[in-house]
């Protein structure tokens, strides 16, 4: 409601500067989002969200790459994390890998971006988390999708299921590893359709906030508890 | 006494000994051999004389034949298999050189392994250098050229719009390839996250690939394993995983990390259609490598594997 007045304040942490610097014209393309902060390693952003916090102007969101040295950014949204109102935490990462993700959900995190496709993929993060949702990266979804799947072969205890038959067709082609353009081309459907339905599927299983969708793969045994 | 004499001297002791024999038996019985050699005589002499080639050659028989037996064995022998071992039998000149035999073999097996030892941790060594350099230099690089790209595409006319595009998507590849290579490379989990959590990637990634379903055990209150210890666990655990979706046909897969008193063990078993170990250990270099690694870390490796299963079991010491 607010969004249009002021904008989503981010700090953003990558010990890459050219990095940093193309992920900012990324992020200040959109008018409703702006970086108020940088940040070169993890304890740097520790220190700039208390900084922000302390003048009265708390970041919304920490957009955090993995791999920095001194602290990771997994260690900084763990810090973060414990700290009293922390802000949303994004994770940029090079890493393909949903244990990542996982990972990065139980320490706090609302999200993963792979730096590949930061391009595509980091606005509707942002947005995504400032919702209070989760922005689950595809590689997780395929995870999450073929555990859901394997649960319902054996009859085991699953959300309760009321997928439509082409959100029950996407989930299946989400757990065979296509990409939403390939699941796309198949169902001869856009996109930005495929898109939709992965919401739609994350929110129907329940697994659309970062809470429960941890909670989902503790119980799964994608993580560690 | 016998042990240490020296097989030319066993040779003359023993044609000496029948010759003297032989003597003795001139000597001491009745027979004597005229001057005109009488039919008698001949076959005196003749049963003789094939008495004393009879009992040389049992005598020599007894110390030679373990000679040939050796013989035969260097023709064929191939390193590495415990199958190389000849029996030690009698003792004497052949039961020596079958003992020295085994020893050279045994040694042989242990140089080698230290050498595969070696050129095992210094390619994990630079397998990690180059991981790191292509994530922290190239991929960083890369995902700059990616950005700056996708922002010129917007901004751009039309007609270089395209072109643009098309760059930027090939830039997109690149990285994905880094990535791709690096991850091969080494495995940025283990470092990053710990075993536990690398032991249920490789799990998940064996039913992404189309396997079978990997049951997971990991014990709680694991305690920690040195850095190259941990490697080799997720080595041979990979190692295994990967035999298991290539050749096991198995329905399901047990993946165990637990500890027994001053061991860690890692265990992977399998329902699948097992294979002949002794055969796969003299072809394939998988199980040679698993083998190599555990002694890496001082641990010990045990591949057990019938028509029901296999069970792929890594013992790592404590620290």
């Amino acid at each position: 409601m607010s969004a249009s007045a002021e904008p989503v304040r981010i700090l953003l942490a990558d010990d890459h500067a050219l990095v940093r610097r193309g992920v900012r014209l990324i992020l200040e393309h959109e008018p409703d989002l702006a970086v108020v902060a940088e940040a070169g390693d993890g304890a740097e952003a520790v220190a700039a969200v208390r900084e922000a916090q302390a003048a009265g102007a708390p970041i919304d969101v920490a957009v955090l790459d993995i791999a920095m040295p001194t602290m990771t950014g997994l260690q900084a949204a763990r810090e973060l994390a414990r700290r009293g109102d922390p802000p949303r935490m994004l994770m940029l990462s090079m890493h393909d890998h949903e244990q990542y993700f996982f990972q990065a959900l139980r320490l706090g995190a609302s999200g993963y971006v792979l730096k590949s496709v930061a391009d595509q993929d980091l606005v509707a993060a942002v947005r995504a988390v400032m919702r209070g949702e989760a922005f689950v990266y595809p590689g997780a979804m395929g995870a999450l999708a073929r555990d859901y799947l394997d649960r319902l072969r054996r009859g085991a205890s699953v959300p309760e299921s009321v997928l439509t038959p082409r959100e029950d067709e996407v989930l299946k082609l989400i757990a065979e590893g296509l990409s939403s353009k390939e699941i796309a081309v198949t169902l001869t459907i856009s996109v930005r359709t495929v898109e939709r339905h992965r919401e739609n599927i994350l929110g129907r299983l329940g697994m659309r906030d970062r809470t429960q969708l941890t909670r989902y793969a503790i119980r799964a045994g994608l993580i560690e508890p | 006494m016998g042990h240490s004499l020296p097989l030319y001297w066993r040779v003359c002791l023993i044609n000496g000994g029948v010759f003297v024999l032989g003597l003795l038996a001139l000597v001491v019985t009745p027979a004597t051999v005229s001057s005109e050699v009488l039919p008698s005589e001949v076959a005196v002499l003749v049963v003789g004389l094939l008495a004393m080639l009879g009992l040389n050659a049992v005598l020599l028989r007894r110390s030679l034949a373990p000679i040939d037996r050796v013989v035969a064995q260097m023709a064929t022998v191939r390193l590495p298999g415990s199958e190389q071992r000849l029996a030690e039998g009698a003792p004497g000149p052949g039961g020596r050189l079958v003992g020295t035999y085994n020893a050279m073999i045994d040694r042989l097996e242990r140089e080698r392994s230290d050498g595969n030892v070696r050129a095992i941790s210094a390619q994990e060594a630079e397998r990690e250098r180059i991981a790191r350099e292509l994530h922290d230099e190239i991929g960083q690089q890369l995902t700059v050229v990616l950005l700056g790209l996708s922002r010129a595409v917007e901004k751009a006319p039309p007609a270089l719009a395209t072109e643009l595009a098309d760059l930027r998507d090939s830039a997109r590849s690149g990285l994905d390839d880094v990535r791709r290579v690096a991850r091969r490379l080494r495995p940025g989990v283990l470092d990053d996250l710990g075993l536990t959590t690398a032991l249920a990637s490789l799990a998940s990634e064996v039913g992404e690939r189309g396997g079978p379903r990997v049951e997971r055990a990991v014990g709680a209150g694991l305690p920690d394993l040195a850095p190259e210890a941990e490697l080799v666990v997720y080595r041979v655990a990979q190692e295994a995983l990967t035999n298991v979706l290539r050749h096991a046909a198995a329905r399901s897969v047990r993946l165990s990390l637990t500890r027994r008193a001053e061991v860690v063990v890692l265990e992977v078993r399998d329902d699948g259609c097992g294979f002949d170990v002794d055969a796969a250990t003299r072809e394939g270099a998988g199980m040679l490598g698993m083998r190599d690694r555990a002694l890496l870390v001082g641990g010990t490796l045990r591949v057990a594997s019938d028509r029901s299963g296999t069970t792929v079991r890594l013992e790592v010491p404590v620290p």
